[in-house]
């Protein structure tokens, strides 16, 4: 191996099977309608505008132009949900997202602070919730959105246990 | 944490915090309010000069309504005096303040992240400082004593500060400090107490001086940094604009701007002038400031992070700057400047003092020697040549930067997470960075730029590394 890095001793190793786990499919139905709500308006009023200002015939285009820019965003939309994953391994809890740009997270359970559950109205509508850890680190972006409420619910005490069991000062 | 502090029968008279009872409950010094309202005055005493000096009218309503903000601050401060009480008891230090809304504060010395005691320039003409706690907390407010006289206050924070090692409070020691710790003298007098020793130090001296700043290489520094280039900028194109068009009143818009430069440069100068570190039992005792003075003790164990920073002028002279990160917030209202910087430990100086510096905040350290491969050139043209790090099972050393060069060194106990990112552009090329974070938001080693198996190597190990640290430290 070319790290410069001494071996971690035995027992303390990361999980070698990381056995990635995933946000409920209605992920991707709830960023739909999430981009659906964003794109509809902004298609209509664009094309009204363009409307008004030129012919009726370029507020077709710019709509239709919008409504095709929002269904090439829907293609984007599904590879990122499908990016999204977690990992509760022995000592860590792993996260991972990102297309074009890919990240992968390691949070030790001793260093979370504190564990925070939210739902935004089109998450609630479907059932899902999102849960975000947080460390003394402000650049720690650990959350994992779309989790069914039940799961959201049983991560964040099990992470909370685990927390607490590993806990370590600053 | 609980020792109850060394108190001796109750002293008739109104008991001396420094030495004497610190159980039962003190007012701070009767001349308190002069120094709080004396920012305000200052203040409007500056603005006043500066109105008089700008429109010669219309002053007589000012001076009447300033006098009155002036006279309102000096009687809230006096109530404010009146009304604000504190004790020292079951390990932590109580506040009680506020007349309308009784606030009782209390900070448990366990927690103290650091014990500053402080001075503005006006407290220094009266002979005064302020105590000041950091706390772990993030976002917890500072325990703050303003004022008491300031042998009072040296003696409090030594005191203080022996009960923040006593025995019971967490250890806070980093790398090999647990084999230093004697809890049970730490109750001893304070100063000569073997409690925590700084790695690498175990003296009994009271203190070892490391390093002092010299006050021609700061100005020097400070002219040749960033803010001194602009600085300069700025006032060579005033002068060149009142040359230019012949009068001066041409420039008079932009004088805020001027002025407000002028006073970042001098803040910086202020800030920094006569730092001096040295190396006591307690860690590591910060002193500096021109007006405003500042000492502050910075415990071993308590450094999250180590930057070492050569920007590119300073390289030519062979000089760096050295930056430690500390736990708790930064200091933010006298300083709005300080805040957004880390606590420099040596302002300017020679790269041997910074390597005896290291030496002495870092046991056996690493260097940056790993290059990044040599297609990262693509992707990092400007920063290539800066790029490296390496590690062993105690700290991460990473440095980057395009013109000004940082190296940042991380203990690997103090790691809070770690992420690996690959970008497009690192993607197409096989590379990839790691970013180890520490507390706060300062503060990110990056490891950029790596083969991709590489960065996923590190990040295989790295959690499992700083996991053992972490149990080090612990023990």
């Amino acid at each position: 191996m070319s790290a410069g890095l001494p071996e971690p001793g035995p027992g303390t190793g990361p999980g070698d099977d990381v056995g990635w786990r995933r946000p409920s499919p209605r992920l991707l139905t709830a960023r739909r309608i999430q981009a659906g709500l964003v794109i509809v308006p902004a298609a209509l009023g664009g094309g009204v505008a363009a409307a008004t200002a030129g012919s009726p015939g370029l507020g077709t285009a710019v709509g239709l132009a919008l409504v095709a820019a929002g269904l090439a965003w829907e293609r984007f939309l599904a590879r990122r949900v499908a990016a999204w994953g977690y990992a509760e391994r022995n000592e860590d809890l792993m996260v991972r997202r990102g297309v074009l740009i890919r990240r992968e997270s390691v949070i030790p359970y001793g260093r979370m602070q504190f564990i925070d559950v939210t739902a935004g109205p089109v998450e609630r509508s479907l059932g899902l919730a999102t849960v975000r850890m947080h460390t003394a680190a402000a650049a720690s972006d650990a959350r994992i959105p779309g989790l069914d409420k039940a799961v959201a619910a049983q991560l964040r005490d099990q992470l909370a246990a685990l927390g607490e069991a590993q806990a370590a000062g600053l | 944490m609980t020792t109850p502090p060394p108190c001796g029968p109750p002293p008739s008279h109104p008991p001396s915090p420094g030495d004497g009872d610190i159980a039962s409950w003190h007012r701070l010094h009767p001349l308190s309010p002069v120094i709080r309202a004396g920012r305000q005055t200052l203040t409007i005493g500056t603005a006043l000069v500066a109105l008089l000096v700008l429109n010669q009218h219309q002053a007589g309503t000012d001076l009447v309504i300033d006098l009155i903000i002036a006279g309102l601050a000096l009687a809230g401060g006096v109530v404010s005096w009146l009304v604000t009480r504190w004790q020292v008891a079951d390990g932590a230090l109580r506040i009680e303040t506020g007349l309308v809304r009784r606030q009782s504060l209390r900070f448990p010395l366990s927690q103290v992240q650091a014990i500053d005691v402080v001075q503005t320039g006006l407290a220094r003409v009266l002979g005064l400082a302020e105590i000041r706690l950091r706390m772990a907390a993030r976002d917890s407010s500072d325990g703050r004593l303003a004022c008491l006289p300031l042998a009072e206050a040296r003696q409090l924070r030594e005191r203080l500060l022996a009960m923040t090692r006593a025995p019971g409070s967490p250890a806070p020691g980093a790398g090999e400090a647990g084999a230093a710790a004697r809890p049970g003298a730490a109750a001893a007098a304070a100063g000569s107490a073997a409690g925590l020793a700084w790695p690498g130090y175990a003296s009994r001296e009271p203190e070892r001086l490391l390093f002092r700043v010299r006050p021609a290489r700061l100005a020097a520094g400070i002219a040749l940094s960033r803010t001194g280039a602009v600085a300069a900028t700025v006032i060579a194109a005033m002068a060149a604009v009142a040359a230019l068009t012949g009068q001066p009143g041409a420039v008079a818009p932009f004088l805020p701007l001027g002025f407000g430069i002028v006073l970042a440069v001098w803040r910086q100068f202020n800030g920094e002038f006569g730092t001096n570190v040295a190396a006591a039992a307690d860690g590591l005792r910060l002193r500096s400031g021109l007006v405003q003075t500042t000492a502050e003790t910075i415990r071993p164990g308590r450094v999250q992070a180590v930057r070492l920073v050569q920007p590119l002028v300073w390289r030519a002279f062979g000089w760096c700057r050295l930056e430690v990160d500390v736990a708790g917030p930064r200091q933010r209202r006298e300083n709005e400047a300080e805040g957004h910087r880390l606590r420099a430990l040596i302002p300017v100086g020679s790269l041997a003092e910074a390597e005896q510096m290291l030496g002495e905040l870092l046991t056996g350290r690493p260097l940056p020697r790993r290059r990044a491969p040599a297609r990262a050139r693509w992707k990092a043209p400007l920063s290539y040549h800066f790029l490296g790090w390496d590690g062993d099972d105690r700290y991460v050393v990473a440095s980057r930067g395009r013109v000004s060069r940082t190296t940042t060194w991380v203990p690997l106990e103090k790691l809070q997470s770690v992420r690996w990112v690959q970008g497009p552009v690192q993607r197409r090329l096989g590379l990839a960075s790691v970013r180890v974070d520490v507390a706060g938001k300062r503060v990110t080693g990056g490891i950029e730029d790596r083969d991709a198996a590489e960065a996923r190597d590190i990040l295989g190990r790295l959690p499992g590394l700083a996991r053992q640290a972490r149990i080090r430290a612990a023990h």
